[in-house]
């Protein structure tokens, strides 16, 4: 160690951006949740709790929170869970891996507001892919497995597909119609962000010492999911945690196919918070409701770290 | 036992290729309408390529061209009548300064920092270290709004600026740097200030060149991040379209997708993120390496 005078000028100028641009909009954002503040006008009154009351009692917030809850509850456990099924797959494979892993990592890479784009054309209702290779199904092998039939449960004329069929290959229109629009939009997230947590897992697996196995199998674990319970998914533990850590964060911050899929809709069924923050805060100029929302979420995501590195603390230690 | 085995390979390949599939199917959507006919595009036919038919285009002699020029093949019309359209190129160039600039400043003010954290002793310095932790946790998407507030009060919006300013500082980078030069031996840190070199030199002359694997990966995630940002250009950037980055220019193409013609738009949304896709593929395992980085902390 040695000291110096210099330490001033090599931190200097982090701290101050540190506090500028990180800290001090948290407080303003704080500070302005509690006024009625616009940008614009160039005064303001403080009204206390008024932003959060109208929050949480507003029919568009409670809803806003629903999206957004939906969206991080459906695209969180799937993307990865299917991570961790194509990280397992691909450690399995004899050959082919690698082209896999860059199919599978090329949403990740890609603009996603491209793909978006891309995804609404591959669901137009009259254009895309999806409903033409529906269309053309129809009464044969794909109404079979995609309309359930050979579920033991499912009548085969009474199968979504089937109805769908009849009425003159009525299928759904995914982003424009209010019962699927959201689900339609946690698919293309689950799709952007899977591939980012099997890269996380495959790292992950590759650490698992093989003698690991060797000992489970002499213990008497024969079976793969034997061995999966008994060995990789606990010695992945703080793998996942890490994964579900991060892809809630990115979850929450959901934004661009949001933006240029649905604009919130169909009647807010896809209001996220940050679609909520972006449309009241910058285009409709309701800075002061904005910023509560704001506060809203940076309290979430800071507690849900918090929460991170707390488990990591207590239970993660093998 | 071995036959089996085979079995049990050939499923695992039949799963994969189905979600190999879906995953390309977006990518095969665009590629293959940024080639075919606006007709084609329509009745979902003509494959992947299309016919290719040479013909004239309406909107093109709408727009006051003679019917000659006007008159190509569809995939030759799409790219040409996109880049006619919109300045492509400079929307990738302002997506090029961008990127490199923020990449730039956060090093240029990271390392030094970092350093500072790692190899000097100070009053604060414990503390400066639990600010840096404490602000990893804050995403700058999070207080977007804020932080727009702050650059329309001081009149910077719909300038370079503003695209740049809020990812100058890179907490996640000096806490990576930090963590990288904590491995560097003191002995060589001292060697260097027996040679005279102040502490400047010894954070660019020495410990720079040790740093590049980090900074390579550092570079990369950094660089992938800000190119394909799309929420913060949105907020910032109100209408000037010299500042386009490229995803606003995909957005901005997709302004009229009802009365629009797709072809050109696909070949736009082509153009814009070919570079980094192939830049991937080019260097996979140092994209994947730098952009998963996050995780290995």
């Amino acid at each position: 160690m040695h000291y110096s005078r210099a330490h001033i000028w090599f931190v200097g100028p982090a701290v101050l951006l540190m506090f500028i641009i990180l800290i001090f909009p948290i407080l303003l954002a704080g500070g302005i949740s509690f006024t009625n503040y616009n940008l614009g006008n160039s005064s303001f009154e403080w009204i206390g709790l008024e932003n959060y009351e109208k929050m949480f009692s507003r029919k568009t917030y409670i809803k806003m929170i629903w999206a957004t809850a939906t969206y991080v509850l459906i695209v969180v456990p799937f993307s990865v869970v299917i991570g961790l099924c194509a990280a397992m797959l691909l450690n399995s494979l004899r050959f082919g891996a690698d082209i896999y892993k860059t199919i599978f990592f090329l949403p990740v890479m890609a603009t996603l507001l491209a793909m978006a784009i891309a995804w609404e054309f591959t669901l137009h209702p009259t254009m895309g892919l999806v409903n033409s290779f529906l269309a053309n199904g129809c009464g044969g092998i794909r109404e079979f497995i995609l309309g359930f039939h050979w579920l033991p449960w499912v009548n085969s004329n009474e199968s979504w597909y089937h109805i769908a069929c009849e009425n003159n290959n009525d299928f759904p229109f995914w982003l424009k119609d209010r019962g699927y629009a959201i689900w339609t939009v946690c698919f293309i997230g689950v799709w952007q962000a899977f591939g980012f947590n099997m890269v996380l897992y495959l790292a992950g697996l590759t650490s698992i010492p093989r003698e690991l196995y060797h000992a489970a199998e002499m213990d008497g674990a024969k079976s793969t999911w034997e061995q999966f319970k008994l060995v990789t998914w606990p010695m992945l533990g703080p793998t996942t945690l890490f994964v579900i850590t991060i892809t809630t964060i990115r979850s929450f911050q959901v934004f661009d196919t949001i933006e240029v899929l649905t604009k919130g809709g169909p009647s807010k069924s896809t209001y996220v918070m940050m679609y909520a923050i972006f449309e009241k805060g910058i285009q409709q100029n309701l800075t002061a409701i904005a910023a509560a929302i704001t506060v809203v979420f940076i309290i979430f995501v800071i507690l849900l770290t918090f929460f991170q590195r707390y488990v990591i603390e207590k239970r993660v230690h093998y | 036992m071995k036959n089996n085995q085979y079995i049990g390979e050939g499923w695992k390949h039949a799963i994969l290729i189905i979600g190999a599939l879906v995953v390309l199917l977006p990518f095969y959507m665009v590629v293959s309408i940024s080639l075919k006919s606006q007709q084609e595009i329509q009745s979902i036919s003509g494959g992947l390529i299309g016919a290719q038919e040479v013909q004239t285009f309406p909107v093109c002699t709408k727009m006051g061209m003679s019917e000659k020029t006007c008159t190509m093949k569809p995939y030759v019309y799409n790219y040409w009548f996109a880049f006619k359209k919109a300045p492509i190129a400079r929307y990738l160039l302002n997506g090029l300064f961008v990127t490199v600039s923020i990449f730039l400043i956060q090093i240029l003010i990271a390392l030094p920092c970092a350093y500072a954290l790692s190899k000097l002793r100070f009053y604060g310095r414990e503390f400066i270290f639990s600010m840096v932790l404490f602000c990893l946790l804050i995403p700058v998407h999070a207080i977007a709004l804020p932080l727009y507030v702050m650059l329309a009060k001081v009149g910077l919006v719909d300038t370079y600026a503003a695209l740049i300013i809020p990812w100058t500082i890179s907490v996640f980078g000096i806490f990576l740097m930090r963590q990288f030069f904590m491995t560097v031996p003191d002995e060589l840190i001292d060697a260097a200030r027996m040679d005279g070199m102040g502490e400047y030199s010894i954070v660019w002359k020495v410990m720079l060149p040790t740093a590049i694997p980090a900074l390579l990966a550092f570079a990369i995630f950094s660089v992938v991040a800000h190119w394909n940002d799309y929420f913060w250009p949105r907020i910032v950037i109100t209408g000037n379209r010299d500042l386009f980055t490229p995803p606003l220019g995909i957005r901005e193409f997709r302004g009229g997708v009802d009365s629009d013609e797709f072809g050109p738009m696909m070949a736009s949304i082509v153009t814009i993120t070919v570079p980094l896709v192939v830049a991937f593929i080019i260097a996979q395992k140092r994209f994947i390496e730098g952009i998963t980085m996050t995780g290995m902390k």
